[in-house]
């Protein structure tokens, strides 16, 4: 393959179980998001806008719709000659095969890969988070202090540290001690789950990694910790701007409302930099005569006959005359009938919510659904392909999925073909 | 599935002006419907019956045509082999004038297909159907040429091409432009030929020095060749006049006609642009609105036509108006029967009022 200077290698094999339902049959960044987009749109079209030209796609859990969705990468414009997006799940070699074991083994397991493009720097990225970031900006930091890993990382507020992987450093940002969610920290800098590495280090590294077979074979955990431990220089390269981790079912809802909240912070509107995603092929959206829309963001072939205040209503959604929507996320093609009322509520791809139902945090009809482990807030979750059935009250802060169809017959059934965006 | 047909779309037509519209670009380059342009439904009927060789004829204004089309693959038409043709006029650089040649690169594209049928469509339809009927009963009625028709005469007015059928569908007149036809009869310019007899009507053509290939001159040959329609049943916009236009676009608010023009079995693709999705903002109102993405809408809109990029400010109020791509309409503008091209601006305060019959047309890259 020919010469690349720098590749970037995406994580996107998580299952992403904190988001229950929604990631039953897709991985996590496939999750549909901000109306027209996909999760993984963010680390593609940052790679795309930041001229890296050959990006690998680590995809192990539920790769179907991920791999259908990026395709040859033309939507990015990562269909190139040379370079251009590939999928790389496991495989099996005359060794064996191998599930890809943690983050630093997915990678280990395409040495082959990376060797064949000769790079100088390997950029390492999480599928699962949305924000916009010029990775060139970072290498030449990188290239320039000559470190052998730089770490993207984020000033968060003091009090939420202990959820975040903190670095620690010294006047010059030189690493100088990792702690993975400290109850007690010495700095505010968390890292981004964006990396920067000298690939013979790096390849060194997860070859040394590999042989120890106590290790989890971890980035976070095992390989920073030990290039520490070797006395290498690691720069923390501090990113200013809007970074947001959508692994919960919250921080998704969160996050999608950021939309609409703080347009200027998560600025889908620059031209210069473009989250580029791939086009459904649908007329522009249709407000019906009798509609009311406030504070939403809206895509290609939705039609809203209802009313909808401060929701995002994705690609081809319908909403029927007298249905009531308010702070959802109604994800592609799913279809609220009319007479039915949903609040804070999570509506996954394809889902019918028949006539005349109600999922709002101020029901308290059943709450067989209830799941407060994953659920907060009163943020209701109802997975893909499913029928809602008609007249059904359901409480906040519900997940509902395929196997409630087996329980709850009479309220959810799954759909019975499945047409997919 | 594959047919034994190529496509050939007249990209342009110099009898229908619609205004300042018409100024920038060739008809079949005209905006419709907030992210398309008419030639993607003509592509895309081509596509979704299954031809994969399409050749587009420019005349003039092509540079518009040219940008959207690009290499084609947004219709799928980026293929090693066949795909999408742009056959632009030759033109002498010494005499500036067009020598005779511009039948020529017609008559190549046409010659080095493989395909035995030609699917000829003109650039002012705006309809999502399948070629593979008039294909069929082309074959079956063993014409030479078979044209496509509906029972819209009168509503479409002229520019028009009226025909008379008999009993076996042949075409016994040809009336163009006639202002109260006698016959309810209409041509929709959609035709299929032989190949091999369309090289040689061409090539007769070229040696009279003759230079344009137009719909009209395909349906004089009925004096001489056995012309057959075949009815159209299906929902048709004819984008002939102005007048047209804008009804077709206030026509895209009918959920029945809307859903059949963008069935999800037939999709008409269009050119991939990667604006945000469409904010609405607080206090704004929405009814029977077409937006596109990237739009921002902070007023009252109420029958609008939205093209991609379009805002609205505050207490803007716009009825029964058609805004192109990236046109910003600022705070307290009143707009009512206004069609306004791309890339304009509508300073705070300005007051536009139109009739239905005649509405306000702003050229692209207007300030009002």
């Amino acid at each position: 393959m020919a010469h690349q200077n720098v590749i970037a290698m995406i994580l996107a094999g998580g299952q992403g179980s904190r988001l229950g339902v929604l990631t039953e049959f897709l991985a996590k960044p496939a999750v549909p998001f901000g109306s027209r987009y996909r999760i993984i749109d963010f680390p593609l079209s940052n790679c795309s806008n930041s001229g890296i030209e050959a990006v690998g796609v680590l995809t192990q859990y539920q790769p179907l719709q991920l791999n259908s969705y990026i395709g040859n990468g033309h939507p990015w414009d990562l269909d190139r000659n040379d370079g251009g997006t590939y999928i790389l799940p496991p495989y099996i070699s005359q060794e064996g095969s191998d599930w890809y074991l943690g983050t630093a083994n997915s990678i280990y397991q395409n040495i082959p890969f990376i060797d064949s493009f000769g790079p100088k720097q390997v950029v390492i990225l999480s599928g699962d988070h949305v924000y916009k970031m010029d990775y060139s900006k970072m290498v030449k930091a990188h290239t320039d202090i000559g470190a052998d890993a730089t770490i993207a990382v984020i000033e968060v507020p003091w009090e939420e540290t202990e959820r975040f992987g903190i670095m620690n450093t010294d006047k010059n940002k030189r690493i100088t001690e990792f702690e993975e969610k400290p109850a007690h920290a010495k700095s505010n800098l968390a890292s981004m789950g964006v990396y920067c590495f000298d690939w013979p280090s790096l390849r060194r590294c997860l070859i040394q990694d590999e042989a120890d077979p106590d290790s989890k074979n971890d980035f976070g955990h095992n390989i920073i910790p030990k290039m520490l431990a070797e006395g290498l220089y690691l720069h923390a390269y501090t990113f200013n701007g809007y970074w947001k981790d959508v692994g919960t079912v919250k921080s998704l809802w969160d996050t999608n409302m950021d939309v609409l909240d703080k347009p200027d912070e998560i600025d889908l509107h620059d031209d210069s930099w473009t989250i580029y995603s791939k086009n459904p092929q649908l007329p522009s959206h249709y407000f019906g005569p009798d509609a009311v829309a406030e504070r939403i963001a809206i895509s290609d072939g939705a039609e809203v006959h209802g009313e909808v205040r401060h929701s995002i209503i994705s690609v081809g959604v319908m909403i029927e005359e007298g249905a009531i929507v308010e702070d959802s996320i109604i994800m592609p093609g799913a279809i609220v009938k009319s007479g039915s009322v949903l609040k804070k509520c999570i509506v996954g791809m394809n889902t019918v919510i028949e006539s005349s139902v109600r999922i709002t945090p101020e029901t308290h009809d059943l709450c067989s659904f209830l799941n407060e482990k994953l659920c907060e807030d009163g943020i209701s979750v109802i997975g893909q392909d499913l029928i809602i059935h008609k007249g059904a009250k359901i409480c906040g802060n519900s997940m509902i999925g395929p196997q409630d169809a087996v329980t709850h017959p009479h309220i959810v059934s799954e759909m019975p073909s499945r047409y997919s965006y | 599935m594959l047919v034994n047909a190529m496509g050939l779309i007249l990209a342009d037509n110099q009898r229908v002006k619609l205004g300042p519209l018409s100024e920038p670009r060739a008809l079949s380059a005209m905006p419709f419907a907030g992210r398309f342009r008419i030639i993607d439904f003509l592509l895309s009927n081509m596509v979704n019956s299954g031809i994969k060789r399409v050749g587009v004829i420019a005349l003039t204004r092509y540079k518009s045509l040219m940008d959207h089309l690009g290499t084609g693959a947004s219709w799928d038409l980026d293929r090693m082999n066949q795909g999408l043709y742009l056959l632009p006029p030759y033109i002498n650089p010494l005499t500036r004038s067009s020598d005779r040649s511009d039948l020529s690169s017609i008559i190549d594209y046409i010659e080095s297909g493989s395909q035995d049928y030609v699917v000829i469509t003109d650039c002012n339809l705006v309809m999502n159907t399948l070629y593979n009927d008039i294909l069929d009963q082309h074959l079956d009625s063993g014409a030479a040429i078979t044209v496509m028709y509906n029972h819209d005469a009168y509503e479409y007015g002229i520019p028009n091409i009226s025909l008379t059928l008999d009993e076996d569908e042949r075409v016994t007149d040809v009336l163009v432009d006639m202002q109260n036809p006698p016959s309810d009869i209409s041509a929709i310019n959609v035709a299929v030929i032989r190949r091999d007899l369309l090289l040689s009507l061409l090539e007769d053509a070229r040696s009279r020095g003759v230079t344009d290939f137009t719909f009209v001159r395909i349906m004089e040959y009925y004096k001489q060749l056995d012309v057959r329609g075949c009815e159209h049943k299906g929902g048709i916009f004819r984008i002939n006049s102005m007048a047209n236009y804008f009804k077709a676009s206030m026509g895209l608010f009918d959920d029945e006609l809307r859903h059949e023009l963008f069935s999800r079995q037939n999709p008409i693709y269009t050119k991939v642009k990667n604006k945000q999705p469409c904010l609405v903002e607080s206090g704004s109102r929405v009814k029977n609105v077409l937006a596109s993405d990237g739009c921002i809408i902070q007023g009252d809109v109420e029958n609008c036509v939205l093209f991609r990029g379009v805002t609205i400010g505050k207490g803007a109020k716009l009825r029964n108006s058609v805004i192109f791509q990236d046109t910003q309409i600022s705070n307290d503008v009143n707009l009512n029967y206004v069609v306004i091209d791309k890339d304009s601006v509508v300073k705070m305060g300005v007051k536009l009022l139109g009739h239905p019959g005649f509405p306000v047309v702003i050229g692209k890259g207007s300030i009002v």
